[in-house]
């Protein structure tokens, strides 16, 4: 049975300990939602998607079974399959449009370049289908390796490997111009 | 072959650097104050009742650290014992003509009635 970093904090929000539950929070909230905020470039959808993910954290962690899956595999499939859901329920963006929404970047002058290019790749990501956004970003975005990337969209390492191949050369088409600059 | 191979590393590296040109997401107070307002509700429900408080207690006072079944099979063990017994072995017939006739004719150990 591997082993489960956070399968004892796990059991202690189970039991109802907040400083558990604060832990595991600070643990796995930020890149939660840069992974929300990624696929579905709302902040504000981004922000309802993780609390509901942690919601289903807090009210499934009695029951959680150390050595059935890990948990934080459990947990990122969770806030993808919310994803995947707002992003069923709304029209697609158009590219022009989605390119314009930028990141709040701090700095004036010098990160206005950055916050130009940082748009122009989310755009180009919203463009990808849903399950290879979500392959692409796990991977080269939050720096999971290929065999935890594949569990957590609940496919095989060669299905993921397909979808990270199609996700990769079509950024490569839409964002040609930036490998020139 | 090898082609194909270096497209493949050209691709993810490409990746790998135009990703990295996304700024990173910084979480909002009011959404970590949420999210632990939701801790909190969901551990309210959670609590027990006092009904199921009292049943803690009671747990811990009569058997420290495990569930009450135990000691209540073994309680329940011993009544079916005390039942069984009761209802099956014969008791002794204290009254039996037998035993009277028998006390009568034990003579007694200590006579004072009698003339020394």
């Amino acid at each position: 049975m591997k082993f489960d970093p956070d399968a004892e904090l796990v059991a202690r929000v189970g039991r109802g300990d907040r400083a558990a539950a604060q832990a595991l929070m600070a643990r796995h909230l930020p890149k939660m939602l840069s992974l929300a905020r990624r696929m579905l470039s709302g902040q504000a959808e981004a922000e309802d998607c993780v609390q509901e993910a942690f919601l289903r954290l807090w009210t499934h962690a009695a029951r959680w079974k150390p050595g059935a899956a890990k948990f934080e595999t459990w947990l990122y499939r969770v806030t993808l399959n919310q994803c995947y859901d707002r992003l069923r329920k709304k029209p697609a963006a158009p590219l022009e449009a989605a390119a314009q929404v930028a990141d709040p970047a701090p700095g004036p002058e010098a990160n206005l370049v950055n916050a130009a290019l940082a748009a122009e790749v989310e755009a180009a990501l919203q463009t990808l289908p849903e399950r290879q956004r979500a392959a692409v970003l796990l991977c080269h975005y939050q720096g999971h390796g290929n065999i935890e990337a594949a569990e957590i969209l609940g496919v095989g390492v060669e299905a993921l490997e397909s979808l990270l191949a199609r996700a990769r050369r079509t950024l490569r088409t839409k964002l040609s111009h930036l490998r020139e600059s | 072959m090898s082609e194909g191979r270096n497209t493949w590393t050209e691709d993810a590296a490409f990746a790998d650097g135009v990703l990295k040109a996304l700024p990173s997401v910084a979480v909002p107070p009011e959404l970590e104050a949420r999210i632990l307002a939701d801790f909190n509700a969901v551990a309210a429900k959670r609590a027990p009742g006092a009904v199921s408080r009292f049943m803690q207690r009671l747990r811990d006072a009569a058997w420290p650290g495990a569930p009450l079944w135990k000691p209540a099979s073994i309680l329940a063990l011993s009544l079916l014992i005390g039942l069984t017994a009761g209802a099956f072995v014969p008791a002794a017939d204290l009254t039996s003509p037998e035993q009277t006739t028998a006390s009568a004719d034990t003579p007694s150990v200590l006579d004072i009635s009698g003339d020394f």
